[in-house]
């Protein structure tokens, strides 16, 4: 190329490569309540549309923050008994069960040196606020086996602040070996059925071994347990964002 | 089933039942069908009519609908007559009314007697030799015969049962859904009769239904979701008490 003044044209430098991080963008956390999830079978797809649209309608109205198993969580409920009319319960979640509108959740705590579990529905209109005060995930989906643990463990401050989260990114795993009470427990907890990672086993090594007796390691290859959800969930969770933003 | 909470926070379940398709028929009138009050004969869901041959089609053509997979009665007083041909919806039916419904229960087959009449069976030890769920004696030694009717294992349940008094809670008119109070005979997606409730407490329950039935061609415009005065709706606040 010619320039005006017949010197050699001025070095420009390469354009800077932009690098796009396919894979961070990739990983947005978007959590869909279990709840929302239909469960397998024959029923008709328009059952679940119908609920499906009520639990919206809740949620527009009443706030449920996204929560795991090992929450620590404080329900506000009415209570026509109470003298201030509401209770509030503050405990560790252990499990979620249901689906559509009859979810629930169960919270537990020792208050008192007493063992406590209360069953919540999500979307009972008798609860008034559902605050999260400390989020941690636990090894486990179901954390049932706190009730044959130390109490230690379940016990939670009910007068706990909320932990300020760190940042809006991923929800911290807490690798807790759970140490338990003597057997006899409510359940085995150490047979391979319940594949519970979470408790530190002090059971002494041919125990173990025996357990493993009931293990069935057919199960994972089991075709017609298979339940892709990943297209529902798609779909759900495209009805659900454009009928929040309304 | 789903569940349902009233204003008050008890919880109640509920069935949902879906009108598809449902065209009234034909008329019989009292003398013909020989019975107290006229008949209207109405039919359900629609079906291919290639599996049955063409003699069966002669009253869905002269009603002019295809053909339907269940065909039921009504007995009809005179003044709630309708043309045949006419489509029947779930706003026919209003929150706050009483329903019986009738159904065909799930069918368990061959049962014995502990399943299908409630027996007690024999213990499991102490010495019982081969007789642990069997009837035991069927009769005394002086009747010397077996009654007619006793009950013994047989083919159990697809058989028709009612549920009488169930209240409607809520009725959609957009999808044409109905939900009535309580569990329904039949398995998830059966055919199903509902109709106004029979009992003597209920008679003077329902205020102002649609007479003779709702007519979607008509001029009453009615919302998407109609509900019962004490159901919670989801679009007011959480529940308190004052």
């Amino acid at each position: 190329r010619v320039s005006s003044d017949g010197k050699p044209p001025k070095f420009q430098p390469p354009p800077k490569p932009v690098i796009i991080d396919r894979k961070t963008q990739k990983e947005e956390r978007r959590f869909l309540s279990p709840e929302f999830i239909p469960p397998r079978g024959r029923t008709d797809p328009l059952k679940y549309y119908m609920e499906r649209k009520d639990m919206i309608q809740r949620r527009k109205v009443f706030n449920i923050p996204e929560f795991y198993v090992g929450h620590v969580l404080a329900v506000t409920t009415a209570d026509p008994c109470a003298s201030d009319k509401s209770k509030r319960f503050v405990g560790i979640c252990i499990q979620r069960g249901g689906k559509g509108l009859g979810a629930t959740f169960v919270l537990r705590n020792v208050i008192e040196e007493q063992g406590v579990e209360i069953c919540y529905e999500l979307y009972s209109p008798r609860i008034q606020a559902i605050e999260v005060l400390k989020l941690e995930k636990r090894l486990d989906e179901n954390l049932m086996y706190l009730r044959d643990a130390l109490p230690e463990y379940s016990t939670f401050d009910v007068n706990m602040r909320p932990v300020p989260r760190m940042a809006h990114e991923e929800i911290p795993v807490n690798k807790l070996q759970v140490r338990m009470k003597p057997k006899p427990w409510s359940k085995r907890w150490e047979r391979p059925k319940y594949n519970i990672k979470g408790i530190k086993f002090e059971l002494p090594e041919h125990k173990m071994k025996a357990a493993q007796k009931w293990s069935q390691p057919w199960l994972e290859f089991d075709m017609l347990r298979e339940y892709d959800t990943s297209k529902i969930e798609e779909k759900i969770r495209k009805e659900l964002s454009e009928e929040l933003e309304k | 089933m789903m569940p349902i909470w009233t204003k008050s926070g008890e919880k109640h379940a509920v069935t949902l039942l879906k009108v598809q398709d449902c065209h009234v028929l034909r008329y019989v009138s009292k003398e013909e069908s020989g019975g107290k009050t006229a008949k209207l004969l109405v039919g359900g869901k629609n079906v291919s009519p290639f599996s049955k041959p063409e003699s069966a089609h002669e009253i869905f053509k002269e009603a002019g609908v295809p053909r339907k997979q269940k065909v039921s009665t009504f007995n009809v007083t005179d003044d709630a007559i309708i043309k045949p041909g006419t489509p029947l919806y779930a706003a026919h039916f209003r929150p706050g009314q009483f329903v019986d419904v009738t159904a065909k229960t799930i069918g368990k087959g061959f049962q014995g007697v502990m399943k299908r009449w409630g027996f007690k069976g024999q213990p499991a030890s102490h010495g019982q030799t081969k007789t642990h769920r069997r009837p035991g004696a069927i009769s005394t030694n002086q009747a010397a015969k077996v009654y007619r009717g006793k009950k013994m294992p047989g083919k159990m349940g697809n058989i028709y049962r009612t549920s009488f008094g169930l209240k409607v809670w809520r009725i959609n008119t957009k999808h044409d859904i109905i939900y009535v109070n309580g569990s329904v005979p039949g398995h998830t997606n059966c055919l199903v009769k509902v109709r106004d409730s029979k009992l003597p407490t209920y008679k003077d329950c329902n205020k102002n239904p649609p007479f003779p039935t709702f007519f979607a061609d008509g001029d009453e415009e009615l919302p998407e979701d109609l509900f019962d005065e004490e159901i919670f709706q989801f679009t007011d606040p959480s529940v308190t008490f004052a």
